[in-house]
């Protein structure tokens, strides 16, 4: 009996690991074979040159440079949004709290860590309407709400991860500092912040990943077929997910479809660049710190 | 040694953040332009979005310091957004109901008509049906194509969303307002449908005349083809004008872009797109 | 001055820890505000049990629940084995340079963007599923569980790996002086010593899967009935959202979706309750 079930087993698991590798494999290959043609300066830039595009002199109508653009205003401004307050609240958590606060705040990181993006994206609409009857008329779902909505979604992966980073330095180098009279907050910009800084930074790497993929919240909070490069905060914009989910169900020719594809590809590779550039980093700073002290 | 980590990180953050507030003193300054360099935000009806897109298109092509976006949600969403000022144009493809046009203080303009056909995946072989069937069908009584001398294979009704004006059009004349079995797969736009229909060989659905091409095959109604020189002449009876309504009388930007739907120039967009010109 | 500096800068942290929290909650009230007419109406027993007809003034959202329900279990059960089977791979049958870099595929998984498996699906999976099943078309309550389970595997798997390697070495090393094969010791040793993982990681994939929007979206076909089998389509609450909220904002059917909204983030926190009430039972019965 025993040796088939270690046969069964081993069986089972070489199965899995072929069943997720094809289906994995079939992703790429089926985006690459149906998108690869399409990959060239005209499907980015439609029929505008290029030297005239980028400037914003003219715009594109054909191409998928504004959601490429649009994608990468909204990732820069919901970094700028959430960066402060990510690492300011990771930094209070791993130095200043008693343990009691930390696991309130703990439990309320994960409850909004786990809450789907579709709800964060309803907030940040019902955000913009309210806005809108009693703030001021001039504001409608726009590139601002949607960056401080998805800034709202990664925020406590930014918490969670600077404070783990910050928890993580050797207990030795933490008091050192404090030890030679230094006080706490010297202590935090001098000392601890600099020694996690790979952990923080790869953490804010891998946030972009995630705002860069999302569609659901900018879906609501601001994202239209067509816009253009936004030309101001309070702009409505395009960006390369929404562009993928609304060809896929509204494509009118083939020419569309394929800019899909396209799309697909560039979203993928950015992503993945950016998860790579997060590993490097985390790596590399880690060699140097241990290293050059 | 520490300092210079530091500072490097301090100068990437700097950065970040003048990018965010730059962008914010370009809106401030873009304020002060806005009679003349103007921002159109459109949104409602999908059936009017070629033809919306090609109008913006060329504006912005002669006019770079125009800017206009456009967004679609259905008919529903068009009347709400305009009603709100949430958007300048509010497209719709049916007539707004007394109801609405009072609550928002809408003004209409039709500038196209346009049909509402019924279509069926190209390798089927049903291209006639008899209104009577078409609202069993809907209602789910009849379930499979071959009731209809077709093949032996489930009928998938494919419907829209609840906005949309295409779906009222549909609902009101073409099934006289009979029910839309909760089976039915809904998709949001005219574009969607047609790409739902192009995939499903067991499939019926109903869009907009304009959009048909080649993708989908049509199905006459009662006899009569869902041409759209049958919708002009008015024997293809599930008939619709593309409207675009503002909240009051269109002023600047607004109006120039209506007037231009209604020249010469725009009624050909219209015609092109596969739409009826009203003038 | 520096010491006055260091105590405002403790406040302005603070204040960051404190937004993150009240951000939470203002999501929840936003929610339990705008939906409050539907409660005050005594609504809510029908909105939970009856279909959605808005047709006829029935703004039920009981079809959307089961489908909700019925998708993420489904999901589950063809995305846990699979996980479970990589992770055995991983770290059982092939730790060495083939687990690694199997791992690595799957940490690159991660990355991988929910639309772009989406958009796969409805133009490679869809047709498939058609002409396999040929009820239909592809756009049901199965082909989006296949897409969903691709979605969650990932991160099951690294759950899993990371507690079965957490199983002291000691009590792997006692198991092979004992001269236990591979399967004895993953269904004696490890099995039994990494469950608390192995939970964890099943009811993050669930609240991954309830979650979702975009999958279900695109690929499940979005009919407001109550499903009757899996290859019927289906609407999730998360879909449902997505959908109605281009519709409308000031009519009951718009108020439903906050409804839908609440129940998500109810069902959000028990997910996230459970998992911490796992994770301080570690504390007690590690022996």
């Amino acid at each position: 009996m025993n040796r088939f079930v270690e046969i069964g087993v081993a069986l089972f698991a070489w199965l899995c690991a072929f069943v997720l590798l094809a289906a994995v494999g079939t992703v790429f290959v089926f985006l690459l074979i149906k998108g690869g043609a399409a990959l060239n300066v005209q499907t980015i830039f439609g029929d505008t040159p290029v030297w005239e595009a980028i400037p914003l002199k003219k715009a594109v109508f054909n191409g998928l440079f504004p959601a490429i653009a649009g994608t990468l205003l909204l990732v820069v401004m919901a970094v700028g949004l959430a960066l402060p307050v990510g690492i300011a609240a990771g930094i209070y958590l791993a130095q200043y709290s008693g343990s009691h606060m930390k696991s309130i705040f703990s439990l309320f990181c994960d409850i909004l860590a786990g809450v789907p993006s579709i709800l964060v994206g309803l907030f940040g609409f019902s955000l913009s309407i309210f806005l809108h009857k009693y703030v001021s008329t001039e504001i409608y779902p726009c590139l601002l709400i949607s960056a401080a909505s998805l800034s709202f979604l990664v925020l406590p992966y930014l918490i969670r991860t600077t404070q783990i980073a910050l928890e993580q330095i050797p207990p030795e180098e933490r008091l050192t500092a404090l030890a030679l009279g230094a006080d706490k907050l010297q202590n935090i910009i001098y000392v601890l912040i600099p020694r996690s800084l790979s952990g923080i930074i790869s953490g804010i790497i891998l946030s972009i990943g995630r705002y860069a993929e999302d569609t659901a919240v900018i879906m609501l909070t601001g994202v239209v077929a067509m816009a253009g490069v936004p030309q101001s905060l309070l702009a409505k914009y395009e960006a390369l997910p929404f562009f993928i989910y609304y060809i896929s169900a509204q494509y009118t020719d083939m020419e569309e479809l394929r800019m899909g594809y396209a799309a697909a590809i560039i979203l993928v590779v950015i992503c993945a660049v950016l998860f790579l550039a997060a590993f490097y980093i985390k790596n590399r700073l880690t060699e140097k710190a241990l290293y050059s002290v | 040694m520490i300092l210079r980590k530091y500072r490097w990180f301090v100068t990437v953050l700097l950065m970040i953040s003048a990018l965010v507030w730059t962008s914010a003193a370009m809106a401030q300054s873009l304020d002060v332009f806005k009679g003349e360099k103007g921002d159109l935000r459109i949104s409602g009806g999908t059936a009017h979005i070629p033809v919306m897109k090609e109008a913006a298109k060329r504006i912005m092509t002669v006019n770079p310091a125009i800017h206009i976006s456009i967004a679609g949600g259905g008919s529903g969403v068009g009347i709400k957004q305009v009603g709100e000022r949430l958007v300048d144009i509010g497209n719709t493809g049916r007539t707004p109901t007394d109801d609405e046009v009072s609550k928002y203080g809408l003004k209409m303009f039709k500038w196209a008509v346009d049909g509402v056909g019924v279509i069926v995946h190209k390798k089927n072989s049903i291209r006639n049906i008899k209104k009577s069937d078409l609202i069993k069908i809907y209602s789910g009584e009849m379930t499979n194509w071959k009731e209809l001398g077709g093949s032996d294979n489930p009928i998938n009704i494919y419907t829209r969303d609840e906005a949309s004006g295409t779906r009222e059009v549909f609902w009101e004349k073409g099934l006289g307002k009979g029910a839309i079995s909760a089976k039915a797969k809904v998709v949001v736009s005219n574009g969607a449908m047609k790409s739902g229909i192009a995939t499903d060989p067991n499939g019926i659905g109903y869009t907009s005349v304009g959009h048909i091409d080649d993708t989908v095959a049509t199905v006459t109604l009662d006899g009569v083809a869902p041409t759209i020189e049958n919708v002009k002449s008015g024997s293809y009876k599930i008939s619709r004008g593309l409207f675009s309504n503002t909240k009051g009388d269109p002023t600047g930007l607004t109006k120039k872009f209506i007037d231009y739907l209604f020249s010469p120039e725009g009624q050909k967009i219209v015609v092109d797109e596969g739409f009826i010109a009203v003038k | 001055m520096i010491k006055r500096f260091g105590f405002w800068m403790e406040k302005g942290f603070l204040a960051a820890a404190l937004w993150s929290m009240f951000l939470t909650i203002l999501i929840f009230s936003f929610m339990l505000v705008l939906g409050l007419p539907l409660f005050k109406e005594g609504r809510l027993l029908s909105l939970l049990t009856s279909p959605w007809v808005p047709g006829e003034g029935q703004f039920g959202i009981y079809p959307m629940i089961i489908s909700t329900t019925v998708i993420s279990f489904l999901s589950l059960c063809l995305g846990a084995p699979l996980a479970l089977g990589v992770s055995i791979f991983i770290c059982l049958i092939q730790p060495g340079r083939l687990g690694r870099w199997l791992k690595k595929v799957v940490v690159l998984m991660t990355a991988v963007p929910t639309v772009v498996y989406a958009f796969v699906g409805v133009f490679l999976l869809v047709p498939l599923v058609q002409s396999v099943f040929s009820a239909g078309s592809g756009m049901n309550i199965l082909t989006a569980c296949f897409v969903l389970a691709l979605l969650i595997a990932p991160t099951m798997i690294l759950i899993f790996s990371n507690s079965f390697n957490n199983v002291p070495l000691a009590h792997q090393y006692a198991a092979d002086a004992l001269g236990a094969s591979s399967a004895q010791k993953l269904f004696y040793v490890i099995l039994p010593a990494s469950w608390r993982g192995i939970v964890a990681g099943l009811i993050l994939g669930t609240g991954r899967a309830m979650g979702d929007t975009l999958v279900a979206l695109m690929l499940a076909g979005n009919a407001v009935a109550v499903p009757g089998s899996i290859f019927d389509s289906a609407r999730t609450l998360t879909a449902h959202i997505a959908l109605v909220t281009a519709a409308d904002f000031d009519s009951v059917e718009f108020r439903t979706i906050f409804a839908c909204g609440i129940l998500l983030y109810l069902m959000t926190l028990l997910m996230v309750l459970a998992v911490r009430f796992l994770s301080s039972l570690k504390k007690e019965a590690d022996l």
